[in-house]
């Protein structure tokens, strides 16, 4: 769990990082943020990989969530509708790994091992891992290759705010029971070894240096996070009208102000994010 | 200092500590004989010291070096705005690079993010006296007052030394150039940036050649930029870039007209075991140096030195230890941003000897023949002038002795990042944020 924790305090400084870069002097440097962008990536994994292995979930609030997800109609049909949170971020996921049938049988069982487990559940868990999520969906959405994103099998995991879900499901894999690791695992060994060998696809799409790209990149980000406060203010059903949506540079300023509120939503306990 | 207990004393120790962010050096370089050096700083501004010579025109005693005095300041670089692209553009001085010495005037270059400029800095002490028709004072004479013609005379003159920019390389870069290196050719020059190197001629300014392009097509498939780069000292057709995964490729300008290809590739696998979230973040190259002998090459990533032999690419054949007992505090330093902290590291003159700064005012350096390596402190309170450096230690266990540093005690604050050696002697000049401190070895004092 530890792990968790600290994977979710790199992220959050990671990002005040890349936020800060954009006002600081001289201009974006490119190899501290491809550096920054590499770390929260490492984050992710990690964050990722723990929720599902640790992460236990309230089925009705997440029920809640997964009835507003749109973008996984065709998925959603698949599960019961009391299939918990997790369910339904696998599924909004799975427009990606549409060969991957073997893993919703594996998130079914996963999903009944963690209704059972309520000792610690926080809402606000459930709130920050939502918003990871949906982070992840949101980008995708806004993403200028959403067909790549889809169409790709086996995607390495690349850059922090998208297509995180590779990891998720082999890690989800490996918390299961033995007749199913062999199998999780080594998918997420294949993962890796792509990983590894391929060059990561969206790895700086915060990080480029070019200043119109590096602006575009993280007002992309900051529109994330301001369609991210819009949206849990209007619920998911906002998160389609945003689709191809480009950011506006005015969404800079408000950018600040909605990280700070994820940032604060993510962390309510801690006295870690001092990013702004 | 006799001090008055009863009233109740301001203290003022922390405007002394007070920095301003201007004068904080960036850059520090000998020229070819080690009697200049020049260092660059963050308001863009230069300063070239000289050696003193005991006695002009006798042989120097051993022993008797001279100290260095300031001979020019000049300002090099003013901020600039990108206009295109609302940018500010740093007047930080990156690198300073010395021209071989041609005539009786130095030439330096010194880059900033994005222009590299060509000083020339001469002297002049003499100036011509006896003008017919201008007075002392430069004033036209009453013409009437003339009676006889002389001969202007050059009498000598308090010495005056100019700097004027002789060439300016613009627009060569869109990205923060991090390396200039001067070839031996002597005419030509490399520029990196994150992503290009380029090559310049030093008497043509509206063009240069590209010759590493690392860009890729798709920003969004970038893992790796450049880091620093190095023209080779002898071979005019080698040199060396350094990456930000931890890799080194010499390429030779003859294979082709674009250098993307490599000739030869260092790398040393990953150990696994120490693997973290910072591992590809503590493995980026800082700086890059050949050895005086063109054999090896010097890297400097965040906790090591590396010396590669350049016949051998499959690893260092020497790694040192620059201080470890960081590795368990990545995190903390991820947090303040020290592990961004670009190092850089020196050869001395004979390649016997490597040096790299660290924290706390600490710099290390290594013998390579023993393998043992030293710790020495640049801090004003503890060095008197003539006084021996003593070695300092950083207590990570065992028996600890008086005057070891405890890992959480050290001033993240003050680190040594530039530093140079003399090309001849055992001189070196070590910046510690803006203060320059200049070591000498003497011939008595113990050699590591």
């Amino acid at each position: 769990m530890e792990y968790k924790v600290e994977a979710h305090r790199i992220m959050s400084i990671s990002l005040g990082k890349i936020y800060n870069s954009r006002v600081q002097r001289g201009g974006i440097k490119l190899h501290k943020n491809l550096l920054v962008s590499l770390v929260l990536r490492s984050a992710r994994q990690v964050y990722l990989s723990d929720y599902y292995s640790g992460a236990c979930l309230n089925a009705a609030q997440s029920e809640r969530e997964g009835n507003e997800w749109d973008i996984t109609d065709s998925e959603r049909e698949k599960f019961p509708p009391s299939t918990t949170e997790c369910d339904r971020i696998e599924s909004s996921e799975e427009p990606q790994q549409n060969e991957r049938p073997e893993k919703e049988r594996e998130y079914r069982e996963n999903d009944d091992e963690v209704k059972s487990d309520q000792a610690d559940c926080t809402s606000t868990l459930q709130q920050e891992q939502k918003q990871n999520s949906s982070l992840d969906s949101v980008a995708k959405v806004s993403s200028e290759t959403p067909p790549e994103t889809i169409d790709e099998p086996k995607e390495s995991p690349s850059v922090s705010t998208v297509a995180e879900s590779d990891s998720s499901p082999e890690a989800d894999g490996e918390s299961h029971q033995p007749p199913k690791t062999h199998v999780c695992s080594n998918r997420k060994r294949s993962a890796e070894k792509t990983e590894s060998g391929d060059l990561p696809q969206k790895r700086t799409k915060v990080a480029s240096s070019n200043a119109k790209e590096d602006e575009e990149a993280e007002e992309m980000d900051t529109s994330n996070v301001s369609n991210l406060i819009t949206i849990f203010g209007s619920s998911f059903s906002g998160l389609l009208s945003k689709d191809g949506a480009k950011p506006e540079s005015e969404a800079e300023d408000s950018g600040q102000i909605c990280c700070d509120q994820m940032l604060k939503n993510l962390n309510p306990w801690s006295t870690a994010i001092v990013a702004f | 200092m006799g001090e008055d207990g009863e009233s109740p004393k301001i203290n003022h120790s922390f405007l002394r500590d007070y920095v301003t962010e201007a004068d904080v050096i960036s850059t520090v370089e000998f020229n070819q004989t080690g009697d200049l050096l020049a260092t660059g700083d963050k308001g863009g501004r230069v300063v070239i010291f000289q050696r003193e010579t005991e006695s002009k025109g006798e042989p120097e005693e051993l022993g008797e070096s001279g100290e260095y005095n300031v001979y020019s300041t000049f300002q090099s670089h003013e901020p600039d705005f990108d206009y295109l692209k609302s940018l500010e553009i740093e007047e930080k001085i990156n690198k300073i690079r010395w021209l071989p010495q041609q005539n009786a005037a130095h030439f330096l270059l010194s880059t900033n993010d994005k222009t590299i400029k060509l000083w020339k800095v001469s002297e002049r002490d003499k100036r011509p006296e006896g003008y017919n028709l201008k007075d002392e004072e430069g004033r036209i004479k009453d013409i009437s007052t003339v009676t006889s013609l002389r001969v202007p005379v050059l009498k000598p003159t308090d010495l005056m030394v100019e700097v004027r920019p002789r060439r300016i390389f613009a627009n060569g870069h869109t990205y923060h150039v991090n390396s200039i290196s001067v070839n031996s050719d002597g005419e030509t020059y490399l520029s990196a940036d994150d992503l290009r190197i380029n090559m310049w001629h030093l008497d043509i300014t509206d063009r240069s050649f590209n010759i590493v392009d690392i860009k890729p097509a798709n920003m969004e498939d970038l893992t790796e930029v450049i880091t620093a780069a190095e023209f080779h000292p002898q071979h005019c057709h080698l040199f060396v870039y350094s990456s930000s995964k931890g890799t080194l490729r010499l390429c030779d300008m003859r294979e082709s007209a674009l250098c993307d290809k490599h000739s030869k590739i260092f790398e040393e696998p990953e150990d696994p075991g120490n693997r973290s979230f910072f591992s590809e973040i503590i493995s980026s190259v800082s700086d890059v140096k050949f050895s005086h002998s063109g054999r090896y090459l010097l890297t400097r990533d965040y906790l090591t030195v590396k010396v590669w032999d350049l016949n051998m690419e499959k690893g260092p054949v020497e790694t040192y230890q620059v201080h470890e007992y960081l590795r368990s505090k990545l995190c903390s330093l991820y947090e303040n941003d020290c592990i961004f902290d670009k190092f850089e590291c020196v050869w001395n003159s004979t390649d016997s000897v490597i040096m790299t700064g660290a924290y706390n005012s600490f710099f290390r350096m290594f013998d390579r023949e023993t393998g043992r390596g030293v710790t020495l402190e640049a801090w004003r309170e503890s060095s008197k002038p003539r006084a021996v450096l003593r070695t300092r230690r950083v207590y990570t266990g065992g028996r600890r002795r008086r005057g070891d540093v405890g890992v959480d005690s050290l001033d993240f604050t003050k680190k040594i990042l530039h530093m140079a050696w003399h090309p001849a002697e055992n001189i070196i000049a070590i910046a510690a944020t803006n203060n320059l401190y200049i070591f000498q070895d003497r011939v008595n004092a113990e050699n590591l």
